[in-house]
């Protein structure tokens, strides 16, 4: 420090080490007011290159400028950007759920009134069911009736008919006799007997 | 070996004419490789969310997916430390978090970087505590003085602690810059140490002999430093998260000064 500070001065340089230009600040030779604060301190630093202070403010304002420039931008135009997207999002969501929710209201409501249709027809259904087997059975009944009827007819005419026959048999079976009787008893005695006589030894019928 | 101090020098890439300030005096404007990298880290970071949420679709695409996915962390981060009204200071946050994150990730991709410059991060935590006054006076006037006072703490307590709290409060703005500068510093440096381990033990192996023993230390080395690397990425995302949540935690403070929650 002590020799730097000797030969600073003489060479002016201002783009030397640190205490090359703290040594002119402490000698005061044409140097900004700005640059002799700053390079009062440039000594401390020892080996570090981020204690010489000469490069500080250039630093300091790029940075300024630039976190400037992003505050804007996010501030001004991402950010919105991104609120805005979801927003959007949010509000896509909400309304894409509502109309799920009417949709399924709707279903619901529609379900409900096709289950009523069936229903209703379910009922329809079982009375003309009901109906039909009345009727049907109906018609079987009658017509049973009739037929019933038409048989017992049948059956009476027959039982007629077989009455009379009997009838006429007996009679025959009685002239039978009679002739038979005749005969016998010529045959027997030689004398013709008549027809009255004959049937006048047959035994009372019971 | 190269001088593992070498990454940090800053070096003119095109010099600027100087600027005087009133007041501040004569700032030299040049274009080094530090503002180099911090452009790039903005000018990366302002392509990728201006893509990421141009054109936004209600079903987002990949990079869309992205930048939401980065705006969604850190709006819950601050929502869930400053409360609803947090949405205020959402893009400073964002902005704080997002420039630090890509300047610690370029440091590991490119050959500088900006956070490990201590007029960098000292910017940035001045940045920060000067919102926290701002926003702290502008919101509870004269009342700020509670910040150093807790409520419920008996008088013969507060003597001890509001010199505590104050001496905390001005600890702040240093702590945030030193935090940040100290990792990335540290980190590069133990990288590049190791890295040069490897190159000087190979160089001693390849004069033969017992210099051959050189050849696992330089294994080692390398595994080293593939390990740091590694390491490093995550410090990278670490510090600028905890440079966020603690940027949030102090406008926390003054926002909800008095009623605690």
């Amino acid at each position: 420090m002590a020799t730097e500070s000797q030969s600073a001065p003489a060479t002016g340089d201002h783009d030397g080490n640190p205490a090359a230009e703290a040594a002119e600040a402490v000698h005061g030779h044409e140097v900004p007011a700005g640059v002799t604060e700053v390079a009062a301190h440039g000594g401390e630093g020892g080996g570090l290159p981020q204690f010489r202070f000469e490069y500080w403010g250039g630093q300091i304002v790029w940075l300024l400028i630039l976190f400037a420039i992003l505050y804007f931008l996010f501030a001004r135009v991402f950010t919105p950007r991104y609120r805005k997207i979801i927003e959007t999002r949010q509000s896509t969501i909400d309304g894409a759920l509502e109309e799920a929710r009417r949709v399924q209201a709707e279903a619901d409501s529609q379900a409900q009134a096709v289950k009523a249709e069936i229903d209703q027809a379910r009922a329809n259904a079982r009375r003309v069911v009901a109906d039909a087997n009345a009727k049907a059975a109906a018609e079987l009944a009658r017509s049973q009736a009739a037929e019933d009827a038409r048989l017992n007819g049948e059956l009476e005419e027959a039982e007629q008919r077989i009455r009379a026959m009997r009838d006429g048999a007996l009679a025959n079976v009685e002239a039978i006799a009679t002739d038979t009787a005749q005969a016998i008893v010529q045959k027997l005695t030689g004398s013709a007997v008549t027809a009255a006589e004959a049937g006048a030894l047959r035994p009372a019928r019971t | 070996m190269a001088d593992p101090m070498h990454q940090f020098e800053i070096q003119k890439i095109v010099d600027l004419p100087d600027v005087t300030i009133p007041g501040v005096g004569v700032i030299d404007m040049a274009f080094t490789n530090s503002t180099l990298a911090m452009t790039v880290a903005a000018a990366g970071i302002a392509l990728l969310f201006g893509l990421a949420t141009a054109r936004a679709q209600v079903v987002p695409g990949r990079l869309q997916m992205l930048g939401e996915s980065a705006f969604g962390y850190i709006d819950d981060l601050v929502t869930s430390i400053i409360g609803h009204e947090g949405k205020r200071f959402f893009p400073f946050i964002f902005t704080l978090f997002l420039f630090i994150l890509a300047m610690n990730l370029l440091g590991l991709f490119l050959v500088f970087t900006a956070t490990s410059q201590l007029a960098v991060t000292a910017t940035l935590a001045a940045i920060t505590i000067l919102l926290v006054l701002i926003v702290g006076f502008a919101r509870n006037g004269h009342n700020m003085y509670k910040l150093f006072v807790p409520s419920g703490v008996p008088w013969y307590m507060l003597i001890l602690v509001t010199p505590i709290e104050l001496i905390s409060f001005l600890l702040r703005p240093v702590t945030l810059a030193l935090r940040l500068f100290g990792n990335m510093l540290g980190g590069h440096v133990a990288l590049k140490v190791f890295a040069g381990f490897v190159v000087s033990l190979g160089a001693l192996a390849a004069g033969g002999g017992l210099g051959l023993l050189g050849i696992p230390g330089a294994m080692l080395s390398l595994g080293g430093v593939v390990a740091l690397t590694a390491l490093e990425f995550l410090v990278a995302f670490l510090q600028a998260f905890v440079f966020a949540v603690l940027a949030c935690v102090y406008l926390n403070d003054v926002v909800n000064l008095g009623h605690h929650h």
